[in-house]
């Protein structure tokens, strides 16, 4: 175990490399800051504007980029690991699973309504008492 | 044989302000030190994206349902505190990112600073909002007092909501958006708070000269996590105070 | 670090002298309170475990006698409803989603990668104490009124019952990031950790059953979290989310409590079938049929899992559409399922079958599992389930699955490792008998529930009607039959911390790194960091030596 420690030696201050330390420059940072800023005005300018059903769709984008910006560059993720991009991005994918098969749900619950009074077992033939009674 | 007894590898401090770091006995590198931590941290960020998402899979689920009650009770919030609250977290953000990016290049005072400044938007925010809950509480829409009073079991109106009969009058269920605008923001306050926290810790360790270049690790997780916070708002401000 | 080498020689110039281990290097009540290696934490998680197992199946036979008569033999209605819902939530909280992974899972699976810890051992200690709180909250829970809702806690009942639903509620929140933080752990370890040499295709199964399982933990826990926070703030003051009366939904909570307890039912079983696919290998001492398929056939359980949490509503309201959905994309789970069972019946056919009792646990995991993973096909068939829906038919599949399969397949590890956590062997013959008492209690229990779920009981009633009785007469013997191989098992392995008969280096003849380190192991695993130079499984690879040399 006493190698480690030279390992640990190795590592003068100042240039450590440890894998995937990306330090970012401050003014790319700043820059990040702004797009965010204006990203806010934006979306509030936008908002005073009714553009009906795709008002959700608008909104739900434009706050999708400012996410994306502070994910890649705020929290480094663009420049870290593959494997805590997957584990990041793979919460995302889970969620939407939850928010599809819900949502799905409660949307296809009206044409459910039209399912039954328009094809409920007892109107079609196949299905009928008086065809199931021949049976016997 | 006493568990004292295993040392792990020591990263030298890079100036006398700093203090060098001891790796855990049980990793046999900085590098694997750094990136457990940065994976476990990434899977319970993983887990707070999930957590919130159950609430905002109940938002939609409510929005759809009672897209009326939405659209009257997102004009009843104030959108310019809420987008000054966005720009307080933003710039918060930014100043987390810039104290991270410092101890990273082991500057100490300035370290000390972009956390300060970032506790300190996390105290704005918080105080933003409890303007914002003070003017529902006397418009009526959410009372603490009666927060835990219940509800008429016949009419179906909860305590804590005064105004079945005011500006909420025309839609169904009006208590309703302004639960979940409650819950939300009420969990998400409480991880300002959390994050706040965080940062004080990390802030009383970099007073102590425990995080440079060659050891950053806390800091870079409490950052993380004061993102996260800011990355739920994003997705909160449009959708309580803009869209409906 | 230095402390190591001699300890080496010690053993090898004063053979007599004991060789330190976990269990002895440290001895004060607070070196285990607040101890950071894994081993000692799995031992706490046993303990504990064991405890609720015990609670849990005490409550059961409360149950079973109480159906004795078809009016009820012991409890008022109220209180029947409490007892089955006590023993729900505490065998599906306390014992069946923590056990493995916290008990075995944590002792092993480190040893298996070739590990000094896991990754992160404070969080390991955190979680176990989340884990106690979570049970002290249960309990009292029970001191303050009970609950009655099921372990479900379906709305609305759950948010108008007078019962301790809120206190049950943070309980199961707390328990719930003890689960999320013993994945946590998992996945870093088996990502970070792993000794020089041992690739992801030299892991052990069991290794990728842990971190199939941590994938779920991590991905499905939190929804539950806030779902059951959502269910106290409901009570607390009427969010509406799920209440009718407010404009609510309850199929609302159904979704968000299916989310996580569909994937959980994987939680739980997956463990299980990484238990077993260790000890079919281990006493047959033939390579796993199948290695690979096995390895992947976790993960696309893991990821099927949350894509099929709505064939336990299909009576709840939900759109058709969603119904046929969801019965679609449940069948696809028996594909993988399946992968394992042919891969472990293939490995056992042609082996050099050892019949030792980890290995008679074994083959009642699987002639029991695949009488429970079959009828979950059944119940999966949408049509099917609307006339078995909240029948005993599902009390007896998920019996099959959860006590079945789970429990036996928990019983199974812990025979196979209790020689390497302590040193000491148990009664071999005991054994034999508690495990043909507890395969054929466990049948005679829950076979007859089968039918008469088929034939329209319900479950969770108080009382029947009388042409039940012989059924439910029978189940109830079956259960007492399991109960009594239940204690004997407690009995003898108990017995044997205090008989103290040595155990084996090697007891039965593994391959892989948890039988390479001393037994017990010493506080940091391994003397020296291992380095993996064979393929799994490889057994030319056995040293005979270690089968015959008694443990340290």
């Amino acid at each position: 175990m006493s190698d480690h420690t030279s390992t640990g030696d190795g590592h003068a201050p100042g240039e450590l490399d440890m894998g995937h330390h990306h330090v970012s420059s401050p003014a790319m940072f700043l820059s990040v800051l702004l797009a965010l800023l204006f990203l806010t005005f934006i979306t509030v300018v936008v908002a005073q504007f009714d553009f009906g059903s795709a008002n959700m769709l608008i909104a739900m984008g434009i706050a999708s980029i400012k996410a994306s910006l502070v994910i890649a560059f705020f929290m480094h993720l663009k420049y870290d690991t593959a494997i805590n991009k997957l584990v990041f991005m793979s919460s995302f994918l889970f969620l939407s699973l939850l928010f599809i098969f819900t949502l799905g749900d409660l949307f296809t619950r009206r044409l459910d309504h039209e399912l039954h009074t328009t094809k409920s077992p007892v109107d079609l033939e196949w299905s009928h008492p008086s065809t199931l009674d021949g049976d016997h | 044989m006493s568990h004292d007894d295993h040392h792990g590898v020591m990263i030298p401090a890079p100036g006398p302000e700093f203090v060098a770091h001891e790796v855990a006995h049980h990793f046999s590198t900085p590098v694997q030190e750094f990136q457990a931590g940065k994976l476990g941290f990434w899977l319970f960020l993983a887990t707070e994206i999930l957590l919130f998402g159950g609430l905002f899979a109940a938002y939609f689920y409510f929005h759809e349902v009672f897209p009326e009650t939405f659209r009257v009770g997102g004009q009843q919030l104030d959108w310019r505190l809420g987008a000054l609250n966005t720009s307080v977290l933003l710039l918060s953000s930014w100043t987390m990112a810039m104290g991270v990016r410092s101890a990273q290049t082991s500057q100490k005072s300035k370290t000390m600073i972009y956390l300060v400044l970032t506790v300190l938007g996390a105290l704005g925010f918080m105080v933003i909002k409890f303007i914002e809950y003070s003017a529902k509480n006397e418009h009526g829409l959410i009372v603490f007092s009666e927060l835990f009073s219940g509800y008429d079991e016949v009419t179906g109106q909860v305590a804590w909501f005064k105004d079945y009969h005011g500006v909420m009058k025309d839609v169904a269920h009006g208590h309703m958006f302004f639960a979940i605008y409650l819950t939300m923001t009420a969990i998400h306050g409480l991880h300002v708070i959390i994050g706040a926290i965080a940062i004080i810790y990390v802030l009383y360790g970099t007073s102590k000269g425990r995080y440079h270049a060659g050891y950053y690790l806390p800091v870079d997780l409490a950052g993380l996590y004061w993102h996260l916070v800011d990355l739920i708002w994003i997705f909160l401000f449009p959708l309580l105070y803009l869209v409906p | 670090m230095t402390t190591n080498t001699p300890a080496v020689d010690v053993q090898t110039t004063q053979p007599k002298a004991p060789r330190e281990n976990y269990l002895n290097c440290t001895t004060s009540f607070k070196s285990w309170a607040l101890t950071l290696d894994h081993k000692r934490i799995g031992l706490m998680y046993l303990i504990g475990t064991s405890l609720a197992f015990l609670a849990g199946g005490v409550f059961a036979l409360l149950v079973r006698l109480h159906l004795w008569e078809p009016e009820g033999m012991l409890f008022s209605n109220p209180t029947y409803n409490q007892i089955f819902t006590l023993h729900g939530a505490f065998m599906v909280f306390l014992f069946v989603i923590p056990a493995i992974p916290g008990s075995l899972g944590n002792i092993v699976m480190p040893l298996m990668v070739g590990a000094k810890d896991v990754a992160l051992p404070k969080l390991n200690l955190l979680s176990f104490y989340l884990w106690v709180i979570g049970a002290v909250m249960a309990v009292a829970a029970i001191v303050m009124g009970g609950f009655d809702t099921g372990w479900t806690f379906y709305a609305p009942y759950s948010l108008y019952t007078d019962q301790a639903v809120v206190t049950i509620g943070l309980a199961i929140f707390v328990l719930g990031f003890s689960s999320i933080f013993t994945g946590l752990n998992f996945i870093v370890t088996v990502h970070k950790l792993r000794a020089p040499g041992m690739t992801w295709f030299r892991m052990p199964l069991f290794v990728w059953a842990i971190y199939a399982t941590a994938i779920l933990q991590v991905l499905a826990t939190p929804v539950l979290g806030i779902t059951v926070l959502l269910v106290a703030f409901e009570r607390l003051y009427n969010v509406g989310i799920f209440d009718p009366r407010l404009g609510g939904d309850p199929v609302l909570f159904e979704h968000f409590f299916w989310f996580y307890s569909h994937p959980a039912v994987y939680i739980m079983v997956l463990p299980a079938f990484g238990i077993i696919s260790e000890l079919v290998t281990v006493h047959s001492r033939k390579p796993l049929f199948g290695y690979k398929l096995i390895a992947f056939s976790s993960i696309a359980i893991a990821i099927i899992s949350f894509l099929v949490w709505g064939h336990h509503m299909f009576t709840s309201g939900q759109s058709t559409y969603a119904m046929f959905a969801f019965s679609f994309l449940t069948f696809f789970v028996a594909i993988p399922t399946a992968i394992k069972e042919f891969s472990w019946v293939a490995t056992v056919w042609k082996g050099s079958v050892a019949l030792n009792s980890p290995m008679l646990y074994t083959l009642a995991f699987l002639i029991i599992f695949a009488i429970g993973g079959l009828t979950g096909v059944i119940l999966g068939a949408l049509n099917v389930d609307l006339h078995l829906h909240d029948t005993y038919f599902v009390v007896a599949h998920f019996h099959y699955v959860m006590m079945g399969s789970i429990a036996l397949a928990f019983f199974a590890g812990l025979h196979h490792w209790w020689p390497k956590m302590f040193g000491i062997m148990y009664n071999e013959f005991q054994a034999k008998i508690a495990c043909a008492l507890i395969f054929i209690g466990f049948n005679a229990t829950f076979l007859p529930q089968f039918v008469m779920g088929s034939r329209g009981m319900p479950r969770r009633y108080a009382t029947y009607v009388p042409e039940y009785a012989d059924y439910h007469k029978a189940s109830t013997i079956g259960a007492m039959i399991l109960g009594t191989g239940v204690a004997l098992m407690v009995f003898y392995l108990v017995a044997s911390l205090f008989i103290r008969k040595k155990a084996k280096q090697n007891q039965w003849g593994g391959v892989t790194l948890d039988w390479m380190c001393p037994t017990p192991p010493p506080h940091l695993n391994f003397d020296e960091e291992p380095q993996v130079v064979h393929e799994v499984y490889d057994y030319t690879t056995l040293d005979y030596e270690t089968l015959q040399r008694d443990c340290d």
